[in-house]
């Protein structure tokens, strides 16, 4: 499964930074996808869809892609050409102003459920769901394979690390639903930012079959393992 | 350690002054408390459904209360049925509409059987409220509102990303069941897990939970149920079990919901259009001999997903009605 920002549409090369275009994916609705079974090579997937900012919701133009998945075990391949709707200044721009806001606070940020259990996002919190959205969707890139995907169901929590040079820096906790699995995945998440730099993001995710508290698995954080697995749960 | 502090506004400057002189660094959570909770919802319950906030997420004790209050104003029209109970013990209600006469034909709605899909508890509270508009139909409307109670609960009290059952079987080491595992058509199959710790674990053996093996009797029971519909969240889509072919339904269900304000929503099997689940609700339904058994995956595609604000509640549930009178009326329409 492909998932959302896939990045420079030049190229499956580093995250823009939040704010620009954001590409999201609508997942499993590609308007139009082809497959193609390449024997001894792997399977294909030929691509069309429409992006839209994540932040507002409005159209972010349109992508052509082309996703190799080995035979072998290896990284997708992945080919990719998208239309802009925003120029690369007022994208700058757009990461600048961020990032002032950002660097003017006087302390950390610190924040926990966002959105909260009825969807709400408190607005100066906006920033940093945007930057985690970004951050986390590094963590979908290298999670996800032809058969796993992944969505960001909640930033558990967030917290700035003041930084003596220009960058800015967050610890987060974000929870992924994964998908068929229906698992939600706690990931610990250290992002680093400066504008015109791609974003740097560290993470570590809990392993499965721990019965995270955060999914319907475990009553308490039991470290026992499931049981063998009849079939794929898919 | 960090500390939450709740500051009265005559306060605020002095601990501001104190938090600085000692070098406390702090941050603002929230700058109104007030204003933070009158705008999340009216918590004091309403006293008729004409006033009920039908754009809020409701706990189980203010839809139960709902429920009765819409029963009261509609004594000839609605009924409360209690079907079962839930492992917890808490009460299955199930919502009727009867056009009156006994045993008519009727169209079964499920919404909350996965309880951490908050949107569809709060549009079959929409639905319920709705129905009632509708002029006598020769079909009766069933509703089970809060199809996994105990679930509901506990994505409240707990843990918002809770989606299973609340059971705990012997042997198994987490509790839950996927209730949309748990029914008794290709049960363990591939599409579900064995494992107790799972989210899509299918249970020690086919309606081993009260929520599902209360809906299996009632439906044997009533014997006349022409189409069962339940409804899930997040994705979009209107799905049916393998083997239906009657996909023109679909399209025009999913034209209708698209109409009201272009919500795209992709239709098609199961297995085609998401993955694989083996002992699911609409493949035993299915398999009964109910021709028209959809299931539903409301808003959003994944930006919200379970989160969906509740100014989303209302729209949701008004494009969802639209799609529901197409299949009821082709149920109604071509009767079996």
């Amino acid at each position: 499964m492909l998932h959302s920002n896939l990045g420079n549409p030049e190229g499956p090369s580093p995250l823009r930074a939040p704010f620009a275009a954001h590409k999201a994916l609508i997942p499993l609705l590609a308007p139009s996808s082809l497959f193609q079974n390449i024997p001894e090579s792997g399977h294909k997937y030929y691509l069309q869809f429409s992006t839209e900012d994540y932040r507002t919701g409005e159209d972010a133009g349109n992508c052509l892609a082309t996703v190799l998945f080995p035979k072998k075990r290896s990284r997708p391949v992945v080919s990719i050409k998208c239309s802009h709707t925003k120029d690369q200044k007022e994208i700058q721009e757009e990461d600048n102003k961020f990032y002032q806001r950002i660097r003017h606070q006087s302390k950390p940020i610190t924040a926990s459920n966002i959105p909260d259990s009825y969807g709400n996002i408190e607005p100066a919190l906006e920033p940093v769901w945007a930057l985690a959205v970004a951050g986390s969707s590094s963590i979908m890139w290298e999670k996800s394979t032809e058969t796993l995907g992944y969505f960001l169901a909640q930033v558990k929590s967030v917290r700035q690390w003041m930084r003596k040079d220009d960058f800015i820096e967050f610890d987060y906790t974000v929870l992924l639903h994964e998908m068929p699995t229906q698992e939600i995945i706690s990931c610990h998440m250290r992002l680093t930012w400066l504008p015109g730099q791609p974003l740097k993001v560290k993470h570590f995710c809990a392993p499965e079959g721990h019965g995270a508290e955060q999914g319907s698995g475990a009553e308490s954080g039991s470290a026992a393992g499931p049981a063998a697995e009849k079939g794929a749960s898919f | 350690h960090p500390v939450d502090l709740r500051v009265p506004f005559p306060s605020l400057q002095g601990v501001k002054k104190f938090l600085d002189f000692h070098n406390f660094s702090y941050s603002i959570m929230i700058e109104d408390v007030q204003k933070a909770e009158m705008l999340r919802s009216s918590r004091h319950r309403s006293l008729d459904t004409a006033t009920f906030n039908y754009e809020a997420y409701h706990t189980i004790d203010e839809i139960y209360n709902f429920m009765d209050m819409l029963v009261a104003e509609n004594p000839n029209l609605v009924s409360k049925l209690e079907i079962g109970r839930s492992t917890e013990n808490r009460p299955l209600y199930v919502g009727g509409k009867c056009t009156g006469g006994t045993n008519r034909p009727a169209i079964w709605i499920d919404t909350g059987i996965h309880s951490r899909e908050w949107v569809t508890q709060a549009s079959g509270v929409w639905f319920a409220k709705k129905v009632l508009t509708q002029p006598s139909r020769t079909m009766d409307i069933l509703l089970e509102i809060v199809t996994n109670p105990d679930g509901f609960a506990y994505t409240h009290s707990t843990n918002r990303m809770w989606r299973k059952t609340r059971s705990k079987h012997a042997g198994a080491i987490c509790v839950g069941v996927d209730p949309n595992r748990n029914w008794d058509a290709g049960f363990g199959d591939a599409g579900a897990s064995s494992s107790s710790c799972s989210e899509t674990y299918h249970g020690p053996y086919p309606n081993s939970e009260p929520e599902v093996k209360s809906i299996v009797d009632f439906v044997k029971s009533h014997g006349n149920i022409k189409a069962f519909v339940s409804i899930h969240s997040y994705s979009q889509l209107l799905l049916y079990p393998y083997g239906y072919t009657e996909t023109p339904v679909s399209a025009k269900a999913v034209a209708a919901l698209s109409s009201l304000y272009g919500t795209k929503f992709t239709y098609g099997s199961i297995i085609t259009t998401i993955y694989r689940a083996s002992g699911s609700t609409v493949d035993w339904t299915y398999n009964q001999g109910i021709k028209y058994s959809f299931t539903f995956e409301l808003r959003d595609t994944g930006r919200y997903g379970f989160l969906l604000p509740a100014t989303q509640i209302v729209p949701t549930a008004q494009e969802t009605w639209l799609a529901l009178k197409v299949i009821m009326e082709h149920a109604r329409d071509n009767m079996y």
